[in-house]
């Protein structure tokens, strides 16, 4: 007979996840006021909502840049903070109120060639009790308006922590911090259980073509368990020992100026050990993804992108069947999948609506209790963000109010009962993990 | 005396003013539509040009430019290319120098631009910032 406690608390963490992804993806890779002080620029050059994430076509040239870009008026202090609270009122549980986030980020020039990205985030963890960690990492060095025959372009390498957040056109998970929420997923996603988000260090090298074509690889290895701890990281989540670690990334861009798109692909292959005990585990991310911008003269702002990763595994490790003659898979397949969609107007007022979906080879012995991990869910956005325009009160500091709500569809590959609870035990539908939030964050 | 110098000095101040007045009121500038031009200064120019006075963004403020002596807005560090280059950017200047790559009509500029071909445009914009001061 199935025990009461795991269920519950299976129920509380999937709830918990449900609230922190929608932190998660509202908090992070926001416009940095100390790149406004650094360039002169306002938010919403960089950013069509004047407060992140997505980012303008310009907003990429100055990540390729090396965050190096400048007003050529002095030095710079390189730091900024984000405070972010929110009311958080989930379908099933207690609503509360609190300061959920403080960051600091490192961010700006340092030389010519030579610039960088940290953030340091303080969580709530509940109880007001604080938990700091470094979260996102991306320092470079970049050359900068090299000759390449006829044409022009930049070179530079990258030290990073997160597969994909350094990516110019920002529109993979690692970047948009909206990966499909599930209970295995693709190594690029960094909502996966174990994702490689932040307890990783790698490198890669890039460069841009005449302004349109984009190539990138580069290698990464996982942090020690114990460094991992030190950062402010549960050991739970680690990633495990990662071996012969590869990633690429080659795109197409075209900006002209009132509209811009692109088309790329992505992956990302290693061996893990998960635990670090092994036996080690082929993982293979290959994935695409399509974006567009309607820019026009900035008043009315739509962008768009699909992103769709397929990740390969040859498993290493056989867990023990609870069903007499069925054994787990040796390979399977993970598909996650987004589709979103923003329209800003005047800079200032946003819409967004995100399709999240996350499919898996069948396996009744790897995902209990239905032998199906998929889950769908999507996410809604209403925010106000006044400030960081040329013509606003401040174009160097900002505020955005946001109204966000997270709703599952099919969670275990079920609407209903999705964990499966037993005759006489409360069933929990996908319904119950949605969540609904009013988030309020002041950056300067 | 006087009437010599009202007859010999009034002629060159008018003269003077035709010439200025020419330079910042060209035909380019006159013949756009200033609301149209404020558009296309959003997409080809604002995210490197503020318009506002002292405000320097990755290019120089762009208030007051027409009429402005080259490489002068205050707190801006140009390249040597355009602190030699001796020109005010009168509407006619701004009209050849931005239907052109940048680097073309100022080589050794820092300023990236690959020109403005729709010469509608052009007029649009030039008028807009003609009318910055």
């Amino acid at each position: 007979m199935l025990n009461r406690r795991p269920l519950r608390r299976m129920h509380r963490v999937y709830l918990w996840l449900a609230a922190a992804l929608l932190l998660i993806a509202s908090t992070s890779a926001q416009a940095i006021p100390a790149y406004a002080r650094q360039t002169g620029n306002a938010c919403a050059d960089c950013h069509a909502g004047a407060y992140g994430p997505a980012l303008t076509p310009y907003g990429m040239r100055f990540k390729l840049n090396g965050y190096t870009d400048t007003d050529s008026n002095g030095v710079k202090i390189p730091v900024s903070a984000q405070i972010t609270g929110a009311r958080n009122v989930p379908a099933e549980g207690k609503s509360s109120d609190e300061l959920t986030e403080a960051d600091v980020y490192i961010a700006g020039r340092a030389t010519d060639n030579i610039g960088g990205y940290i953030k340091i985030a303080t969580d709530n963890s509940g109880d007001n009790k604080f938990n700091s960690h470094l979260s996102d990492v991306d320092l470079r060095f970049v050359l900068k308006d090299v000759n390449v025959g006829k044409k022009e372009a930049t070179f530079g390498v990258s030290v990073n922590n997160n597969p994909g957040f350094q990516d110019p056109v920002s529109d993979l998970f690692a970047s948009t911090q909206l990966g499909p929420p599930d209970v295995t997923g693709s190594l690029l996603n960094p909502s996966s259980p174990n994702s490689l988000a932040e307890r990783v260090i790698g490198a890669t090298v890039y460069g841009l073509y005449d302004s349109d074509w984009y190539g990138e690889i580069g290698t990464y290895t996982s942090l020690p368990v114990s460094e991992q701890d030190r950062l402010g990281y549960a050991p739970s989540g680690d990633p495990g020992k990662l071996g012969d670690t590869g990633y690429a990334r080659f795109a197409y861009m075209k900006d002209l100026k009132k509209q811009f798109f692109s088309a790329g692909v992505v992956a990302l292959t290693t061996k893990r050990d998960l635990p670090r005990t092994g036996p080690p585990e082929d993982v293979t991310d290959l994935g695409y993804d399509l974006t567009y911008q309607f820019i026009g003269n900035r008043k009315n702002i739509v962008q768009a992108s699909f992103v769709n990763i397929l990740e390969l595994r040859h498993y290493g490790i056989l867990p023990a069947s609870p069903i007499p003659g069925v054994t787990a898979l040796t390979q399977g397949a993970v598909h996650d999948r987004t589709l979103s969609l923003t329209y800003t107007f005047l800079q200032t007022y946003s819409v967004s609506i995100a399709h999240l979906e996350s499919t898996a080879t069948r396996d009744v012995v790897r995902y209990e209790p239905y032998g199906i991990p998929d889950t769908t869910s999507n996410q809604f956005i209403v925010s106000w963000a006044p400030f960081g325009k040329d013509d606003s009160f401040t174009h160097l500091a900002n505020l955005k109010l946001s109204a966000i709500w997270f709703r599952f569809s099919q969670f275990n590959g079920a609407s209903q009962n999705v964990f499966g609870a037993p005759p006489g035990f409360p069933p929990t539908s996908a319904r119950d993990l949605d969540a609904f939030l009013v988030m309020a964050s002041v950056a300067f | 005396m006087s009437k010599l110098f009202s007859a010999s000095f009034l002629p060159c101040v008018a003269a003077a003013g035709l010439y200025l007045g020419g330079a910042l009121m060209s035909p380019f500038a006159l013949a756009g539509d200033a609301g149209a031009g404020s558009d296309v200064f959003q997409t080809e120019c604002s995210e490197c040009h503020s318009v506002k006075e002292g405000r320097n963004k990755k290019g120089p403020s762009l208030f007051g430019i027409v009429g402005r002596a080259a490489g002068t807005a205050p707190n801006y560090k140009y390249s040597d290319a355009l602190l030699q280059a001796h020109w005010v950017w009168t509407a006619d200047k701004l009209h050849s120098y931005l239907s052109q790559p940048a680097r073309q009509a100022n080589p050794g500029t820092k300023m990236k631009y690959d020109g403005l071909d729709d010469p509608k445009q052009l007029d649009d914009l030039i008028t807009y910032l003609s009318t910055i001061h």
